[in-house]
């Protein structure tokens, strides 16, 4: 029945070789070269081992020079163990270094490490989240450099390599990691990228910061003024009465606060550039230790763009973001937020650049701002003015402060969790403050002071918002997983049956149809996920018991199915003549009209096709056959999914569509009905045409689908109308109630009226669409607002 | 309960009444002991032992006003399983209602320390991705705190939805 083909043999001993001498042992991989480190790692590690310890013992002996005089005999015997040190360092570098071997090519990454303990790490390459290279000073004097692999919430460094293999290497992983094929022998003819900024030719930069605007807006930035100011009062004041000394208790940390964020802000953002390369945007910065980090883009959580006071004069705005993961995985060079930086100091036009990169389609002032009420003023008395929250349908934005003022934007589908907060004295102004918490990271957007009825809506509507987001965040990666699927593996799997590209007949938003030879054709699904072979489980009885029955029509049959190369595919019938709908496109009226009326024919015989189960009952799908004991209870059944993920779309949508619900109830109680075949999705596209005595007629319908129930025929009849508005030719429209008018001469006026019923059903039903296909959606809030 | 933090319509769902007493019993000894230190400490240190005297006064004012608040505390404590997700409020000077739409559950813990283990209690706390969510539930029986660990368990893997 299923009997899925067995790929051809595939194994890499050649039959011609062992065809004397004993059996081969069946070896797991043929033996692969593993490689080691650059061989000047060991002396990189032990120098940054001496840097660290100077450091270390240099602040011990600044900090304790209040006190105590530093004696010659201090250094003397410091200066031995500093010795010992570093070369114990270098040996266990060296031994770290011997045992260290990766192997990177075109099937796995995988790094070895561990002298006593062995640990070897193989990272999938679609787990790779980002790939960066840092090149602390020591190292880039050598020419070294450490490639940094992230993947889920695990970092794992591979140092040191020499930079040009480095970045090679880094290219090619980011390549495999977007889930494209590549051959590492590819990557090793490109040209080297610029020492000073990492940028290799294909690299376009967005935002390079320059070293003026840097310097200068740090000296300007709230973060340097405040311990500065505070640095010089303290210096003043003690000096004034002679008594310096005593103040170095506080000033030395104060001073040690501000090396450290020179370091951070100025030295390690040197050069900053914003580039966008082939494989996403990249961030080169850094005077001494150069950092390569490439921007997971789908891990971005949330924006925060702020503005020191004294930067506004000059336009400035500095842009930070949330990146899952990744904030805390930089700690040991004390960055713990350096990689979170987008852009350090930029104008609005750079910022808006770099924002539609992160955000696509995001723009800072189409969003409307609602300020907080002025009763604020009681509780935020220092910034009550500049509080303000707004939202459009992607994300929202809050936004407070004037010393620092700081927006956060956070995409509805980030979302974690909302909490609304209260405390006494904002009880007593009826004042609540609502936060949106997106993971860990600079970004913390809380709308502060908001009218108490206000803060509610806001709270409840994001939870709604987020939830449509994270729907439609869900269709939009079902939808790229399948762009992204492996070719090769489908074009072998094409060849295969026969067939090709070439020979597409059809496709959908679940398969493609490929012509095999005459009376089959292979049905190729595209997702991996366990409903299409549920369904093609399902139907295949069901044509099967349809076999003996003639109709007067082609019906489709299932000869078999199967999982090659990943992919889930059927062998299907393949009906005779044309597509109804690619027809329809091109033949003239006076062809139309009786070619529609032999359709209105095909979708009535469908009713006399038997059903497995006696009563209401959907067919097909989830615990399916699902039996009901009235219409109006499978029909609200079957609207119940597809609500789910458009309840809060439609409730934006369309005013009153409570109202239009209840009347669809109202109305289906009333249908009584004896139950028959339904398709479901009688459409053109479903219906195929053959040339019959006077001319093309429907002569066989397909796609018989989790749409299948055994409910009321006139269904079929109402959809076989309204579906034809969605074709797309010009008179669509005109034919629909043309040969709407046929149908009602046929079946009387009264189907008019549940006609316009299952207009509205039809409308529900497929009004989860919103995420996916706009034009279907529209076409639903149509049948909605009738 | 008032209008901001109780979604209307649902069942607000309370802790047990245990957990009121495990308060009680806490509010009440946890102040004195916690100031018989400094107390006895003020009076070997300077003789006076009139002043530990009052800051054991003090201990018992503590004590008391605290014992007074435990019922509104306990009272203001409440959850709700809504459709996509779950509410939780507490607090009775500084208020909070949190929710936390079921997809975005990372993980479900539940913790019963020795105290609560003698009372007969366990917490229940629910983890995003985001470090300030800080879902807690005390306070429920075990019972109950298993069903909603299983029932959350199970409802975050229908909705799960990738960051």
């Amino acid at each position: 029945m299923t009997a899925s083909q067995q790929p051809p043999h595939t194994s890499a001993a050649d039959p011609a070789v062992t065809t004397e001498g004993p059996p081969p042992v069946p070896t797991a991989r043929p033996f692969k070269q593993t490689e080691r480190p650059h061989p000047l790692t060991p002396f990189v590690r032990g120098w940054l081992v001496f840097v660290a310890l100077a450091i270390g013992w240099g602040r011990e002996i600044v900090t304790n020079a209040g006190d105590d005089q530093i004696t010659a005999g201090g250094l003397t015997w410091i200066l031995p163990i500093l010795g010992i040190v570093v070369v114990l360092a270098a040996i266990t570098g060296f031994v770290a270094w011997y045992f260290t071997r990766f192997v990177i090519d075109d099937e796995e990454l995988r790094i070895e490490t561990g002298a006593i303990f062995k640990k070897s790490t193989k990272i999938p390459f679609e787990r790779l989240q980002s790939v960066d290279i840092i090149q602390p000073l020591a190292a880039r004097i050598f020419g070294l450099a450490e490639l940094r692999l992230d993947a889920g919430n695990s970092s794992t460094k591979l140092r040191y390599l020499s930079r040009s293999k480095a970045s090679r290497l880094r290219d090619y992983l980011l390549t495999r990691a977007h889930g494209q094929q590549a051959s590492i022998r590819d990557l090793d003819q490109q040209a080297a990228a610029s020492v000073f900024t990492d940028l290799g030719i294909t690299d376009q930069p967005l935002v390079k910061v320059s070293q003026q605007r840097l310097i200068l807006s740090f000296l300007l930035s709230s973060e340097w003024l405040i311990p500065a100011t505070i640095t010089i009062i303290i210096v003043v004041t003690t000096a004034a009465f002679g008594v310096v000394p005593l103040a170095l208790g506080g000033l030395i940390p104060l001073l040690i606060g501000m090396v450290s964020l020179i370091w951070r802000r100025v030295i390690g953002m040197f050069n900053f550039t914003l580039a966008e390369s082939p494989r996403g945007l990249r961030i080169t910065r850094g005077l001494t230790n150069l950092t390569s980090q490439s921007v997971p883009i789908n891990r971005i959580q949330g924006v925060k763009v702020s503005q020191p006071l004294l930067w506004k004069f000059l336009g400035w705005h500095r842009v930070d973001v949330d990146i899952l993961g990744y904030a805390h995985g930089d700690s040991e060079n004390n960055e713990s937020n350096a990689s979170s930086v987008l852009l350090p100091v930029a104008t609005l036009e750079e910022v808006e650049l770099a924002i539609g990169r992160v955000l696509p389609g995001f723009d800072l002032d189409a969003i409307e701002l609602h300020p907080s009420p002025r009763r604020a003023r009681w509780v935020r008395w220092f910034d009550f003015w500049t509080l303000r929250y707004g939202w459009d349908d992607r994300t929202l934005i809050t936004e407070h402060g004037w010393f620092t003022h700081v927006r956060d934007i956070v995409p509805h589908a980030k979302t974690q969790s909302v909490r609304i907060e209260q405390g006494p004295l904002q009880r007593l102004l009826r004042l609540a403050d609502v936060g949106v918490h997106t993971p860990r990271g600079p970004v913390n957007a809380v709308a502060h002071q908001l009218d108490e009825q206000t803060a509610r809506e806001l709270a409840l509507s994001q939870l709604d918002r987020a939830r449509a987001a994270r729907a439609a965040e869900r269709q939009r990666r079902a939808i790229e997983q399948v762009r992204t699927v492996d070719h090769q593996g489908e074009a072998e799997l094409l060849a295969a049956f026969g067939t090709g590209r070439d020979q597409l007949l059809g496709s959908g938003g679940e398969s493609e149809v490929f012509a095999i030879d005459h009376d089959r054709v292979l049905r190729l699904y595209r997702s991996r996920h366990e409903a299409p072979r549920r369904t093609a489980a399902q139907l295949q009885p069901l044509y099967q018991s349809w076999a003996g029955c003639d109709i007067g029509l082609e019906l489709p049959m299932i000869f078999e199915s199967g999982e090659r190369n990943g992919r889930f595919f059927t062998v299907d019938r393949r009906l005779s003549g044309r597509n109804f709908s690619g027809w329809l496109q091109h033949a003239d009226m006076a062809q139309r009209r009786p070619a529609l009326i032999s359709f209105l024919d095909a979708t009535e015989r469908l009713q006399q096709l038997p059903s497995p189960v006696p009563g209401f009952a959907r067919l097909i799908g989830d615990d399916a056959p699902q039996q009901f004991g009235t219409l109006v209870e499978l029909l609200s059944s079957m609207l119940r999914g597809p609500l789910q993920s458009s309840r809060t779309q439609l409730e934006r949508d369309i005013a009153g569509v409570a109202e239009v619900w209840n009347r669809l109830h109202g109305d289906l109680a009333q249908r009584s009905v004896v139950p028959a075949m339904v398709h479901g999705d009688v459409c053109p596209p479903n219906a195929y045409l053959s040339q019959g005595p006077e001319g093309p007629v429907v002569t066989g319908i397909a796609d018989f689908s989790p749409h299948t129930v055994h409910a009321d025929p006139l269904l079929d009849v109402a959809g076989a109308l309204i579906f034809l508005e969605l074709e797309p030719y010009a008179d669509a429209a005109a034919d629909a109630a043309w040969l709407e008018a046929v149908a009602v001469e046929r079946h009387g006026h009264e189907i008019v009226r549940w006609i316009d019923v299952y207009r509205r059903f039809y409308g529900f039903y497929f009004s989860n669409a919103y995420a996916f296909d706009s034009r279907l959606y529209a076409w639903c809030l149509r049948q909605l607002s009738r | 309960m008032e209008e901001l933090f109780a979604p209307p319509s649902y069942e607000w769902k309370r802790l047990s009444p245990k957990y009121r007493s495990m308060r009680q019993l806490t509010s009440l000894v946890v102040p004195p002991i916690l100031l018989t230190i400094p107390a006895v400490i003020v009076g070997v240190a300077s003789g006076h032992w009139w002043i530990s005297g009052l800051i054991w006064a003090a201990a018992i004012v503590i004590a008391i006003v605290r014992f007074g608040f435990v019922g509104r505390s306990w009272r203001s404590w409440g959850y709700v399983e809504r459709e996509d997700d779950l509410y939780i409020t507490h607090g009775v000077m500084f208020r909070s209602l949190i929710a936390v739409p079921y997809g975005r559950m990372q993980l479900v813990e539940v913790e019963s320390g020795p105290l609560e283990r003698a009372f007969g209690l366990a917490t229940v706390t629910l983890k995003t991705a985001s470090p300030e969510t800080g879902a807690r539930i005390p306070g429920l029986s075990p019972e109950e705190a298993t069903r909603l660990r299983d029932r959350l368990t199970e409802l975050g893997e229908a909705h799960a939805s990738g960051l």
